[in-house]
């Protein structure tokens, strides 16, 4: 420990090469906090994910419309306790750009499946008992000043049977959703509404969401449930929670391979700078490091002097690049739903850190090593 | 003419001492090198997927949906709303009276990619009037598909892509087999990520009565007004008509604005490293020739050419990371099948990606020569002299 103030002076001692090499490493962990952060927040969405959850689709494809005469064979599963029908409509507010998505479903299953969705009981009665009534999410009332017995004219994407595309529902409740900052966002309506007025799909359904008595049954439930359904002209494949997020991101692009390519690229040119440099801090250096070991440090000890300075360095740049990824992760959580830097993420790039800093230095430290005093302090 | 002179004189200098610098001349080398080579690769996914953007559609043919749908999964088009399009003003028609109208149901379909990971692929179901509207779309392997029969054609990608595409391959969908007869080639639009089959065998396999979508080739490009009014003054449909590039940026240009704003974020802050390494490589090259650049100064060199001299070996230094990086991309990427939500495209690194890497590495080396320039000019002559 009396030696790190020693090894401390040693990295400052050309102060301007130290700090861009900082900044060198600095961005690079910067980068790799960042994508390393949004990689494993989405990992982490997948973790939080409720398992007994159970999203039953098409086995052809989320997507494609199962027939809602399922429902009952459904409810009749043991282990199922709730389940809903889920249609979803784009739609907006007065213009194209003011956008409030609208979920189709049974009220008092869905808010009872989604314990997330806060909105008093009465409301969920409320909606239950006007056809045309709508839970409003937080998020759009608030931005469009809308409150408890306004109209709500809505228009949507997909044409009604009468070819118009305008709606209007009575805003009978607000929910809000505060474990997650956005996703407050759409509006909730009865299933059957939008199902009779619609032009195509009808009495049909994107899925349904069933919960499943405890967590621990709910693989048994899921199995039980295609398992009704197979060979049917309606093969179902029911998921959890977090197999359907996953296989949505899936879907997107194979992230973990892209991650890995960019931050392979940066940390392959990291090692190399931060290697050449240490090289030449070390050369500059001999003299001065024959005169440690002529007043007594010992061989092993300037070795470990330089790593020493190696990791401190590195590990202390990249703090800065990581924090800094932090800041502007949180800065974006709106926009990308991560709450915050995910905490292996910057222990695994500390870790990262080190190895780049031994690596990088282990050259130079044999050097250090080797080196023999006559002939050092000879050169001079 | 001294000026040109003295940076030539100048710059030759600094690039002979490269050779004493070799360690942090090949750590810029490399960090150029890395960060442009990731930004290509980026790009060259956005490049790809650029076949999406429209630029290259067709101008004669243009795309129907339902009104205030803004892509075509939302989009319901009935077989009277079809009847209606086909009689439209302005639609091109085959001697024998044939309208040029293609319409298209889709259906998204779970398959395993050859890596075992799931991906999807659509259905598409066409009516009979894609042979006249996609006249380029060809089997090169197999045959077509046969009206009514569960018959598919699939194309390379995806089979290069998917398990269990081939010819004579079965696809059990609610429990309809579907059998895979031939490869397609020659689509310029989202052709290549479907697998095509006849609409009337898609939709009773799947319970459909609508289509989704219709593509109609006009007579000319100029025929585009007179046929839209006809459609949109209609009481008894209501559809939108655009052109098949306007449908296209609709349909993809978030797709191509989020691959663009990705390659440039990660590229920037590659560069911005890459920057320090050769701000750090030039200012040891300035520092390494202190007393030289002091000598020049004292008999009479002037401060412009040494800055541009140091600007020039900056740049000279970070050009070959240009070439390097567009190589690897292009050697590791180029003519790679990727799918992004289930789009599928091939990887290109074209010309105008080599531009780009060129420029990126000049603004590294430019900005990576600067400061180490600025004080080069300024050093003080008899301080820098006195320095051993």
């Amino acid at each position: 420990m009396k030696y790190l103030p020693l090894a401390w002076a040693g990295i400052w001692r050309k102060r301007s090469r130290a700090v861009l090499l900082l900044l060198q490493i600095a961005s690079a962990f910067l980068l790799f906090g960042l994508l390393q952060g949004l990689n494993s927040g989405i990992k982490q969405a997948i973790a939080r994910a409720h398992v007994d959850r159970l999203y039953v689709g098409s086995s052809v494809s989320l997507g494609v419309p199962i027939p809602m005469g399922l429902l009952p064979q459904i409810r009749d599963v043991p282990g199922v306790k709730l389940v809903t029908p889920l249609i979803q409509f784009p739609s907006s507010y007065q213009k194209p750009s003011q956008a409030i998505p609208l979920n189709g479903v049974d009220p008092e299953a869905f808010f009872g499946i989604f314990p997330d969705y806060v909105v008093p009981p009465a409301q969920v009665r409320a909606l239950k008992n006007d056809r045309s009534g709508i839970i409003l999410g937080a998020i759009p009332a608030r931005r469009y000043g809308l409150k408890i017995g306004d109209r709500l004219p809505l228009q949507t994407q997909q044409p009604k049977r009468d070819g118009s595309t305008a709606w209007s529902f009575n805003i009978v409740g607000i929910f809000d959703v505060p474990s997650q900052p956005n996703g407050a966002g759409a509006g909730i309506v009865n299933y059957d509404l939008l199902n009779e007025a619609r032009l195509a799909d009808r009495d049909t359904t994107l899925l349904f969401i069933a919960l499943a008595d405890s967590p621990e049954h709910a693989p048994a439930v899921s199995a039980a449930i295609d398992k009704a359904f197979a060979n049917s002209s309606h093969e179902t494949r029911t998921q959890s929670e977090g197999d359907l997020i996953s296989s949505q991101i899936q879907r997107i692009a194979d992230i973990d391979l892209i991650v890995g390519g960019i931050i392979g690229a940066v940390f392959f040119a990291l090692l190399l700078a931060t290697g050449a440099l240490m090289m030449q801090s070390v050369r500059e250096r001999v003299p001065e490091l024959a005169v440690l070991k002529t007043f007594g440090f010992s061989d092993r000890l300037v070795m470990v002097l330089i790593l020493l300075e190696a990791v401190l360095f590195c590990v202390f740049s990249a703090a800065i690049g990581l924090g800094l990824a932090s800041i502007v992760l949180s800065l974006a959580r709106t926009l990308i739903g991560i709450t915050s830097m995910p905490i292996n993420v910057i222990v695994s790039g500390l870790i990262y850190a080190l190895v780049l800093a031994i690596a990088g230095s282990s050259v130079p430290a044999w050097r250090g090593l080797k080196l023999q005093v006559a002939e050092a302090l000879a050169e001079r | 003419m001294t000026f040109l002179k003295q940076t030539i004189a100048l710059t030759g200098a600094g690039l002979r001492s490269i050779g004493e610098r070799r360690g942090s001349s090949f750590v810029t080398l490399i960090s150029v090198t890395a960060a442009v080579g990731v930004l290509t690769s980026l790009l060259a996914i956005r490049e790809g997927a650029n076949i999406f953007n429209g630029d290259n559609a067709r101008s004669d043919v243009v795309d129907v949906i339902s009104r205030g749908a803004t892509s075509t999964p939302q989009s319901v088009v009935t077989r009277d709303t079809l009847s209606v399009i086909e009689s439209a003003p302005g639609v091109k028609r085959s001697p024998d009276g044939k309208p040029y109208v293609a319409a298209s149901t889709f259906v998204s379909v779970d398959a395993i990619k050859k890596n075992g990971k799931t991906g999807n692929v659509y259905l598409v179901g066409f009516s009979p009037g894609a042979a006249l509207v996609q006249s380029n779309v060809r089997i090169i392997e197999g045959r077509q598909y046969r009206p009514g029969l569960h018959e598919v054609t699939v194309s390379e990608p995806i089979r290069k892509m998917y398990r269990n595409m081939n010819i004579g391959d079965h696809l059990v969908l609610l429990r309809t087999e579907w059998t895979i007869v031939g490869v397609f080639a020659g689509n310029d639009s989202i052709g290549d990520s479907v697998l095509r089959a006849d609409a009337d065998a898609v939709m009773s396999a799947f319970n459909r009565t609508t289509f989704q979508a219709a593509q109609v080739q006009l007579e000319s490009p100029s025929a585009f007004g007179k046929f839209k009014d006809a459609l949109t003054s209609n009481p008894a449909v209501s559809v939108e008509v655009r052109t098949l590039s306007q449908s296209m940026k609709d349909n993809f240009g978030q797709l191509t604005s989020l691959l663009n704003f990705v390659a440039y974020f990660v590229g920037t802050v590659m560069a911005v490293g890459a920057v320090f390494g050769a701000l750090n490589s030039l200012y040891a090259s300035v520092d390494a020739r202190r007393r030289e650049i002091a000598t020049l100064r004292a008999i009479g060199f002037s401060g412009g050419p040494i800055v541009v001299s140091v600007l020039i070996e900056g740049m000279l230094l970070s050009l070959p990371g240009a070439f390097l990086g567009a190589l690897v991309a292009w050697a590791l990427f180029n003519g790679n099948v990727v799918d992004v939500s289930g789009l599928i495209f091939k990887l290109t690194v074209t010309p105008h990606l080599l531009q780009i890497s060129i420029l990126w590495a000049l603004a590294i080396g430019l900005i990576g020569g600067s400061f180490p320039a600025l004080r080069a000019s300024g050093l003080p002559v008899a301080t820098a002299l006195r320095a051993s």
